[in-house]
């Protein structure tokens, strides 16, 4: 019998070795003695391993104690700004309220451009693309609608290409692409999970999404090839390119798995698999240079979100309740926190020394009968 | 039965490891996780899930390392995690097979797992698979499987014999 059972084939046994050896080695690193001096890089696996046993105390940094403690027992900042003055870095944001996308400015100033939702930019923010039912739009900023098409399925998640030469969306279970100008609609795969598809930055038209049994898939969307796919243990939520194209990040409930362009995993970590459902990753999105991403952990158990930027041993945020929501300013010196529970944003300063500022009242000042959700900040 | 202490070259990377040498966490590493991963894939008959598992094993091994006594062996404390993470998710995967496909997902996939002996022990409930891994890949006896995995020896050895009469029962269908 035991003969029996070790003779038996594991798929990739030697690379699934050599990705955990690699894991553990950096989890040993960084529970190692530390010197005093500069904090050392932690691993993503070690972060989150930390997360995952119940570790979300926030080691503060010396600036930072004194506004986390500020923030921790009660829901909301209170020095909050009453409104939406200026932002803290250059670029404009895009925010879907109940009243429509809107675009805000860098001065603080507001424009709604219609009843849609789901909106994200094109790749140098010239234009935005936005849901409205079955429709899909690629507005201007001023609100007009540059084209848009109807499909029979509710459209979610579009995406603009990159190069700007394609859009990638969801129409109801349907996958499909159409050229940056809205010509040549067409459907990539059917049936998909709804979960928004990720284009790949670099050569071509490569897009990852979701397929419904939970696998992450990506093709040629050119030529409809599959180039790749992967299969983990939950079903991933979200999924996000690095902005160099090299890493896949694919969220799911309590997961974060970091693969690479042809899915081979290179980092995995479960969150509470002692407790399943108590800690959760609310949301991670890459910075928008290098190779880091923040990320958001919910642990359901004391109502509190924790901020981390992967990399760093120190949480960034940490408040009651829900943050569902993260932008990077376009520079990367600033990470928008959108802390629902609060009805606020939290701008937390992530270059240079730490910093908050949040702004209170976020539903009202979009016309929003529910917390609007922020589609991006860009260029 | 395994070994009730641990070698000296083992006490010696425990030790090590708990300073924070890389080199010998890699060799308590090498050491467990074939072991750690193969009997996990055995329980959960997913490669990926498996990997998890035996992973996330090792990073709470890692966790607890101060806490570790170095005069107990290394593979009962590894394989107590694992194991038991693998018949959760186990458990937690053929809940989900009986809402969706109404209990027909099991049999698909024992049907789709090609190695013989796998598909054999795939006709069992996780926990029966466990002890078996435990008793027959990992050379546990009922007593320390039974402190294992929380269960009354009496359990353990029943477990052991019906899983072994299905095993033979599926094996002799095959031939």
């Amino acid at each position: 019998m035991r003969r029996e059972l070790e003779r038996v084939e594991i798929p990739g046994e030697a690379e699934a070795a050599e990705r955990a050896r690699r894991v553990v080695a950096a989890a040993l690193a960084e529970r190692a003695p530390r010197a005093a001096g500069p904090a050392r890089r932690a691993s993503r696996a070690a972060v989150l391993a930390a997360a995952a046993a119940g570790a979300l105390a926030v080691a503060a940094s010396p600036a930072g104690p004194a506004l986390l403690r500020s923030v921790r027992h009660a829901v909301g900042l209170e020095r909050a700004e009453p409104a939406l003055v200026r932002l803290p870095a250059a670029g404009r944001l895009l925010v879907d309220s109940t009243a429509g996308a809107w675009i805000v400015a860098a001065d603080g100033s507001k424009r709604l451009l219609g009843r849609y939702a789901e909106s994200s930019w094109s790749p140098h923010g010239l234009f935005e693309l936005a849901a409205r039912g079955q429709e899909l739009a690629a507005l201007d900023p001023k609100g007009n609608v540059r084209w848009s098409l109807e499909r029979e399925g509710r459209v979610r998640g579009p995406r603009w290409s990159p190069d700007g030469y394609r859009v990638a969306y969801l129409a109801g279970r349907e996958l499909r692409v159409v050229a940056g100008d809205g010509a040549g609609d067409r459907l990539v795969e059917a049936p998909v999970a709804a979960v928004a598809p990720a284009w790949r930055p670099g050569p071509g038209h490569v897009l990852a999404y979701a397929a419904p049994d939970g696998a992450v898939r990506v093709v040629d969307a050119d030529s409809g090839a599959r180039l790749a796919a992967w299969r983990g243990r939950n079903r991933p939520l979200r999924l996000a390119w690095s902005p160099d194209g090299t890493r896949l990040l694919g969220v799911g409930r309590s997961t974060i798995d970091l693969l690479t362009p042809s899915l081979a995993r290179v980092s995995s970590v479960s969150l509470g698999l002692a407790d399943p459902g108590r800690v959760t990753v609310a949301a991670a999105v890459w910075a928008p240079r290098g190779r880091r991403y923040a990320f958001v952990v919910h642990d359901a158990a004391r109502d509190r979100s924790t901020v981390f930027v992967q990399g760093e041993r120190r949480a960034r945020f940490q408040g009651t309740g829900l943050v569902d929501g993260l932008a990077w300013s376009p520079d990367g010196r600033w990470l928008l926190v959108a802390w629902r529970t609060a009805d606020q944003w939290v701008f937390v300063r992530v270059g240079g020394a730490p910093r908050l500022r949040a702004v209170a009242s976020i539903s009202a000042q979009f016309r929003s009968s529910s917390y609007p959700r922020v589609g991006g900040w860009c260029c | 039965m395994v070994a009730l202490f641990p070698s000296r070259e083992e006490r010696a990377w425990v030790r090590g490891a708990q300073a924070g040498s890389a080199a010998d966490l890699e060799a308590l590493f090498r050491a467990h996780w074939p072991r750690a991963f193969r009997a996990a894939y055995l329980v959960v008959h997913d490669a990926a899930a498996a990997e998890d598992i035996a992973q996330e094993a090792f990073l709470a091994a890692i966790r607890r390392l101060d806490r570790f006594d170095r005069r107990r062996p290394f593979g009962p404390w590894l394989h107590r995690i694992a194991v038991n993470r693998a018949i959760d998710w186990a458990r937690s995967r053929q809940l989900r097979a009986e809402v969706e496909l109404a209990g027909e997902r099991a049999w698909e996939d024992a049907r789709d797992l090609s190695d013989e002996t796998v598909a054999a022990l795939a006709r069992l409930t996780p926990e029966h698979r466990a002890v078996i891994v435990l008793r027959h890949l990992l050379g546990y006896s009922p007593a320390e499987i039974a402190e294992l995995l929380g269960l009354p020896r009496g359990t353990v050895n029943s477990r052991l014999r019906r899983g072994l009469d299905t095993l033979k029962e599926a094996v002799s269908r095959e031939a």
